[in-house]
């Protein structure tokens, strides 16, 4: 009997060790070092005004990698997330439950949805994935698959007959039968010696600068390029963009 | 000893009688390949189906409560269009291309004339949401039937849900559009060893496919799922093809292989419906066709023009051949009939 109760205590302690924490991650988007703010004027790299109106973009396949190298990947299923970001809409915060405790050195995501998540069935496309709900408008009808990155705003620079908007939709996870263009891009954050405690919410931001997306190794100029929809350019945009996301 | 003997009779035929039951639901012909589309994911019921046909048939999907899928997707034209050569969307537009026919859509991996959507599933969204076809949003199709006590009690009953979503909406569709198979023309029931015979000209006619339309329109569904150029005029200003999926310029003018199957329903012919006849079609291959950049190389037979090389009597035994693929039981079928 004694020996049961001794077993009992121990395994419950095993298992309060084990007990998950949770992390609160939240996106913030800024221009250069400025929080965004939907009413003001900035100017990018190649001094065009601009002013944002949606910021819309796919966060999933989230994982963690652990100071001994090892990765917790977070349950596939449940790892698709839409951060919306306009006038309208303020969703950039999200919970990651049940994560095991420990240190962690590093953040790993997919702006955008994986391939195999675009060919699949209504049964598998829940949530963020649902384009007849919170992911409607971030999905191409006529030629299937998500629109990983929306953003969208105004320049004196956009055509004045488009009501001088400039409209940046990207995607593309690689085609299904035929090679086509593949935006799917994979970001890796360092984090400095992250502790995760068991029943504990940590909090963790990523910063999002959004002047990124016109610089970098392709020159994205609203004069010259004022709306991308489905084109080659958009692996081009996704290559800066990447840039973007830092551990704040 | 008999009791285990009669106890294990029973168990063998319920054993027997459930699959057969299964198999009732979804009958596969026996000649046909393996089906792409997952039927085990979303399994075909009496309830399910009966539902989608309903959405197929309520125009409650467009803009403006004027059409249905079923308008520009008629059974006695092979659920395609009858006369039309772009489909008929709201407000009397027409779009730039035909509407494919709607049967053994399971066995495809990739839907539509360029291949841009590859999930049964979300095969209808291209239609309704197409300014051209239904002209309306996924969401708003929703909230319409989140509205009425009519598909809310449907949807209720077969899902269990109080809140109709994507989900629900699409599945109940594709159990419809999954149920439609034609495999009951002559030339299946001759394949099948089902009583039928092949006279001498369908037989020629026969010979004359397998060596002059395959690998295009090869195999039990007579497409192979590619997409090639057939050299159909086309000036590629408004509509270039599968290059507006791929973005590549090799695939300017290719459009997906439409089966041979039910022709005799599905006039008008080709991705811009612009022939009228099978004979029209057949001499276009044979000697009409346009010298595109992209045209499939298979046309390439002699050095001087591109096209097949049929005889008159060739093309009279390829048509007579064609006739016998025509199914009237699936285009008279009252399953799929509006009710």
């Amino acid at each position: 009997m004694e020996k049961l109760v001794c077993i009992l205590l121990l395994n419950s302690i095993i298992a309060f060790g084990q007990k998950p924490g949770r992390v609160d991650l939240e996106f913030v988007h800024k221009f250069e070092n400025e929080l965004i703010s939907f009413d003001t004027t900035y100017f990018n790299d190649h001094n065009e005004d601009l002013r944002f109106s949606t910021i819309n973009y796919f966060v999933s396949n989230i994982s963690l990698i652990r100071s001994d190298g090892t990765e917790y990947i977070y349950p596939q299923d449940s790892s698709y997330f839409l951060v919306k970001h306009s006038k309208m809409d303020d969703q950039r915060q999200f919970s990651l439950n049940d994560i095991p405790p420990g240190e962690y050195i590093k953040l790993k995501f997919v702006i955008g949805v994986d391939s195999l998540r675009n060919t699949m069935s209504i049964e598998h496309r829940k949530g963020a994935l649902d384009m007849g709900g919170e992911g409607k408008g971030m999905y191409w009808i006529w030629n299937s698959g998500y629109i990983f990155f929306k953003l969208e705003g105004i320049s004196s620079l956009a055509p004045e007959r488009g009501k001088n908007k400039f409209s940046y939709h990207i995607g593309g996870y690689g085609g299904y039968k035929t090679r086509t263009i593949n935006s799917i891009r994979t970001v890796e954050l360092p984090l400095l010696k992250f502790k995760i405690h068991a029943l504990e919410t940590s909090k963790m931001t990523v910063s999002v600068d959004l002047e990124r997306f016109f610089k970098g190794d392709f020159n994205l100029r609203i004069s010259e390029t004022p709306n991308i929809m489905w084109g080659n350019v958009s692996e081009k945009v996704a290559d800066n963009y990447v840039k973007a996301f830092a551990i704040q | 000893m008999k009791k285990r003997i009669l106890g294990l009779a029973a168990l063998f035929y319920l054993l027997v009688s459930s699959i057969s039951l299964h198999r009732r639901q979804m009958e596969l012909p026996r000649n046909f390949p393996k089906p792409y589309h997952n039927l085990e994911e979303n399994p075909i019921t009496k309830q399910g189906f009966d539902l989608g046909k309903t959405l197929f048939y309520d125009p409650i999907l467009s803009s403006d409560g004027s059409i249905s899928c079923g308008s520009c997707h008629q059974q006695w034209a092979g659920f395609t269009n009858e006369g039309h050569t772009g489909s008929h969307g709201v407000n009397s537009q027409v779009g730039l291309r035909n509407a494919l026919p709607l049967f053994n859509l399971v066995f495809y991996d990739t839907f539509f004339w360029d291949g841009g959507v590859h999930n049964l599933d979300l095969t209808p969204l291209n239609a309704i949401e197409n300014p051209e076809e239904l002209n309306e949003s996924l969401e708003n199709i929703l909230t319409k039937l989140n509205n009425s006590a009519y598909y809310k009690k449907r949807f209720f009953d077969l899902y269990k849900v109080e809140k109709i979503t994507s989900e629900e909406f699409l599945k109940s569709l594709t159990q419809f559009l999954a149920s439609m198979i034609s495999a009951n023309s002559r030339y299946d029931k001759y394949v099948r060893g089902e009583g039928v015979v092949l006279n001498s000209e369908e037989i020629a006619g026969m010979a004359l496919v397998k060596k002059k339309c395959t690998p295009c329109h090869g195999g039990e569904l007579f497409t192979d799922g590619s997409y090639r150029n057939a050299g159909v005029e086309n000036s590629f200003r408004f509509d270039r093809g599968r290059e507006s999926i791929t973005l590549k310029e090799e695939d300017r003018g290719k459009y997906r292989v439409p089966t041979l199957r039910n022709l005799d329903y599905t006039s008008p012919y080709m991705h811009d419906g612009s022939m009228e006849t099978l004979e029209e079609v057949l001499k276009h291959y044979n000697s009409e066709m346009e010298d595109q950049q992209t045209l499939d190389p298979l046309f390439k037979v002699r050095p001087s023009k591109p096209g097949l090389t049929l005889s008159d009597e060739d093309m009279h035994n390829i048509l007579m051949f064609l006739k016998t693929l025509n199914d009237p039981e699936f285009i008279n079928d009252r399953r799929f009939s509006e009710d």
